[in-house]
């Protein structure tokens, strides 16, 4: 019998893994926190319309150590950027990691990434030396055992002046049990550097799904993401932008399409802590079936942080009469010279431009596809990475013929 | 008497419960071109979107017959592979769809013995926006999205040549043009008119015909076709209006319009 996330399996984890005494502290410590935390409370504006206040962890085996890191290019290599899993460079590193691991996003945050630093199983650390430019994109894929549980780390440090593009995918084949996963993404980018992040979360059906995404950004640097979910049975998505430099830029992209009985929930944070700072936000998702979605986000401009322009949008689009959306935008302003412009729509897909495609000859399906195209061909197009905006334009066709037969909303 | 291509008997049809066309008879030549006039509430639209399968739009008694066979249980994308074509009065917008991809979509559905790719379809679309002298950006657009009401009606006409229907239907093609719109978009239609394709032209206003001539004129009123004639049919209508013909009729072109501004309302 493998063992359940109890204080035995965090133990065993950490032997297995050979980790410094430091790691068995803190994993330790986290398993404690864990322990001790109350369920996030559905009635504050972060978790609201996400109840797990009876989410049941027994039900979930540990996890097994996984290794693997993405692959390296050798100039890249050689040019000092260093990729490696979290125990490698508690070995080879150990000051990189002490400095950044768990530091954007502390333990204690909530149960879930008390969670995740309690079981961590599979972690990588990337940092990207000053002035280097990673031209390939780095790219991860994170895996899963029905009845299983992962809890995938990513920490990425991106130097002055340097880029770096990186892809992490969660993907499992539909699982018969419920599995979990509680995943951590910390990445900061300092002075003048570029990263762009984006997780995939391509699940099978039977998976929770838990992620805090957070990203820094230092003076004149830029953040991009994109937070796609696609998979799993319930997921929740978290992602903050904490822009602490003056001049500096960060897009979230958020792509979602649920179908069956999936519900995604999903927070983001753009946060102006410095002056001049910038963040343009576009959520998309369409909701299939009996599926249901909420999207709340909250623009906050510290005092001092004038000259901040912040645009935020959510739109979601039903294509059956069961399906929901929620969306709730907030804005909590400290600094008298900004502008904040938020908007939230949710529509069904119009019976009006399917009769126009198919009295072109086109069937119900495709133009349907097309439809669900054109939403969401201004996220795709502003997707960098070829190969991950074609797996989407795929995975989107997919969902638009897959399962049961579309009712479309009146 | 060229073939028969479109034989329309004793139809009614009800839209949210309410009988539209009340015993409509309407035979199409293969390359004739026939004008249907008629005050607003007629039920020109309803005829318009019953032949081209628009839901909402129920047949209750008679019979569409499209080159011999019975349309009514057709979907409306079956009808267009079929060759039945709608240009509308009021082109829908699909948001973030190139009117180049919808019409390839299109083009590649109504023909699946000859796929076109990307390439080999620009260049057949070139030949088409050449003919008809339309701006080469529109296709790059989305579609409708943004466009004048000219713009939407060349963008229509501009469909109708790529997918050569053997039916189309014009409905109100002339509507919101200016002169000189009025002039490109009936050019186009003459330059797609033939002996392959029959054409029915719904119009409230004579104008159109004087730039395309029209074989035969109907006039429907109160959900019928009340009067067929050649073209002097409607320069009478022109100079008399249609009241003088509704009250030969027992009809009231006050209540007729009267439903129509209920329906604009509802």
């Amino acid at each position: 019998m493998p063992d359940k996330l109890n204080r035995e399996a965090a133990e065993r984890l950490s032997r297995a893994l050979h980790e410094p005494s430091w790691l068995v502290e803190r994993r330790m410590a986290a398993f404690d926190v864990f322990e001790k935390l109350e369920p996030p409370d559905p009635k504050g504006e972060e978790w609201r319309y996400t109840d797990v206040r009876r989410f049941d962890f027994d039900r979930f085996d540990a996890p097994v150590p996984t290794e693997g890191v993405p692959e390296l290019s050798p100039e890249a290599a050689a040019r000092g950027v260093i990729v490696t899993d979290l125990w490698s460079a508690a070995r080879d590193h150990p000051e990189l990691l002490e400095e950044h691991f768990f530091t954007e996003v502390p333990i204690q945050e909530h149960k879930f990434t008390a969670l995740h630093g309690a079981f961590l199983s599979d972690g990588v650390l990337v940092y990207v030396p000053r002035g280097v430019e990673v031209e390939m994109p780095l790219s991860i894929a994170r895996r899963m055992a029905g009845g299983g549980s992962v809890f995938p780390h990513t920490t990425v440090v991106v130097d002055e002046q340097a880029s770096l593009t990186f892809v992490d995918r969660f993907g499992s084949e539909d699982l018969s049990e419920p599995s979990l996963c509680a995943s951590v993404v910390e990445v900061e980018a300092r002075r003048g550097a570029t990263v762009n992040y984006i997780s995939l979360q391509q699940w099978g059906r039977s998976v929770h799904h838990f992620q805090t995404q957070r990203f820094t950004g230092h003076r004149d640097s830029t953040v991009r993401s994109l937070a796609v979910n696609l998979g799993s049975a319930f997921a929740r998505t978290q992602v903050e932008s904490v822009l602490k430099g003056e001049g500096s830029f960060s897009e979230m992209l958020g792509l979602y399409f649920a179908d069956s009985e999936q519900h995604f929930a999903q927070r983001t944070l753009q946060s102006h802590n410095a002056a001049h700072t910038t963040s343009d936000l576009l959520y998309k998702g369409a909701l299939k079936e009996r599926s249901r979605s909420e999207y709340s986000g909250l623009i906050k401009v510290l005092r001092g942080a004038q000259g901040t322009d912040a645009y935020q949008a959510n739109r979601n689009l039903l294509l059956s009469e069961d399906s929901m959306a929620r969306s709730i935008p907030q804005l909590e302003i400290e600094a008298n010279e900004v502008r904040c412009t938020h908007g939230a729509t949710v529509s069904p897909v119009e019976e009006e431009h399917l009769f126009y495609l198919m009295s072109r000859g086109i069937d119900r399906v495709t133009a349907q596809k097309l439809v669900v195209f054109g939403f969401f061909g201004d996220v795709l197009d502003r997707i960098r990475v070829a190969e991950v905006r074609e797996g989407l334009a795929n995975a989107i066709a997919a969902k638009v013929e897959g399962g049961q037969s579309l009712e479309v909303a009146a | 008497m060229s073939e028969t291509l479109l034989q329309i008997e004793d139809l009614h049809v009800e839209v949210e419960g309410r009988e539209i066309l009340t015993g409509l008879d309407l035979i199409i030549g293969k390359g004739e071109i026939h004008a249907i006039m008629g005050p607003n509430g007629s039920g020109k639209s309803t005829l318009a979107y019953v032949l081209t399968g628009r839901p909402g739009y129920e047949v209750t008694a008679g019979k569409m017959l499209y080159k011999g066979e019975d349309i009514s249980p057709l979907a409306p994308d079956e009808r267009a592979k079929a060759g039945i074509f709608l240009a509308f009065q009021y082109p829908t917008e699909v948001p973030g769809v190139s009117v180049v991809n919808f019409l390839r979509t299109a083009y590649n559905a109504i023909h699946p013995e000859d796929q076109k790719a990307a390439m080999a379809f620009r260049l057949f679309l070139q030949e088409k926006i050449d003919l008809l002298e339309i701006p080469t950006e529109l296709v790059d657009r989305y579609v409708n999205q943004g466009f004048s009401g000219g713009e939407k009606k060349r963008n229509e006409i501009l469909q109708m040549a790529v997918l050569s229907p053997e039916l189309a239907i014009m409905d109100e093609t002339d509507s919101g043009l200016d002169i000189d719109a009025l002039k490109h978009v009936s050019g186009g239609v003459n330059k797609l008119a033939g002996p392959e394709v029959g054409i029915v032209l719904i119009t409230h206003y004579q104008r159109l015909l004087n730039y395309i001539h029209p074989d035969v004129v109907h006039v429907l009123m109160g959900g019928r076709i009340a009067r067929s004639g050649g073209f002097e049919l409607a320069e009478q209508l022109e100079a008399e209006g249609y009241e003088g013909l509704a009250k030969e009729l027992g009809l009231s072109v006050q209540d007729i319009e009267e439903v129509a501004r209920e329906e604009g309302a509802s």
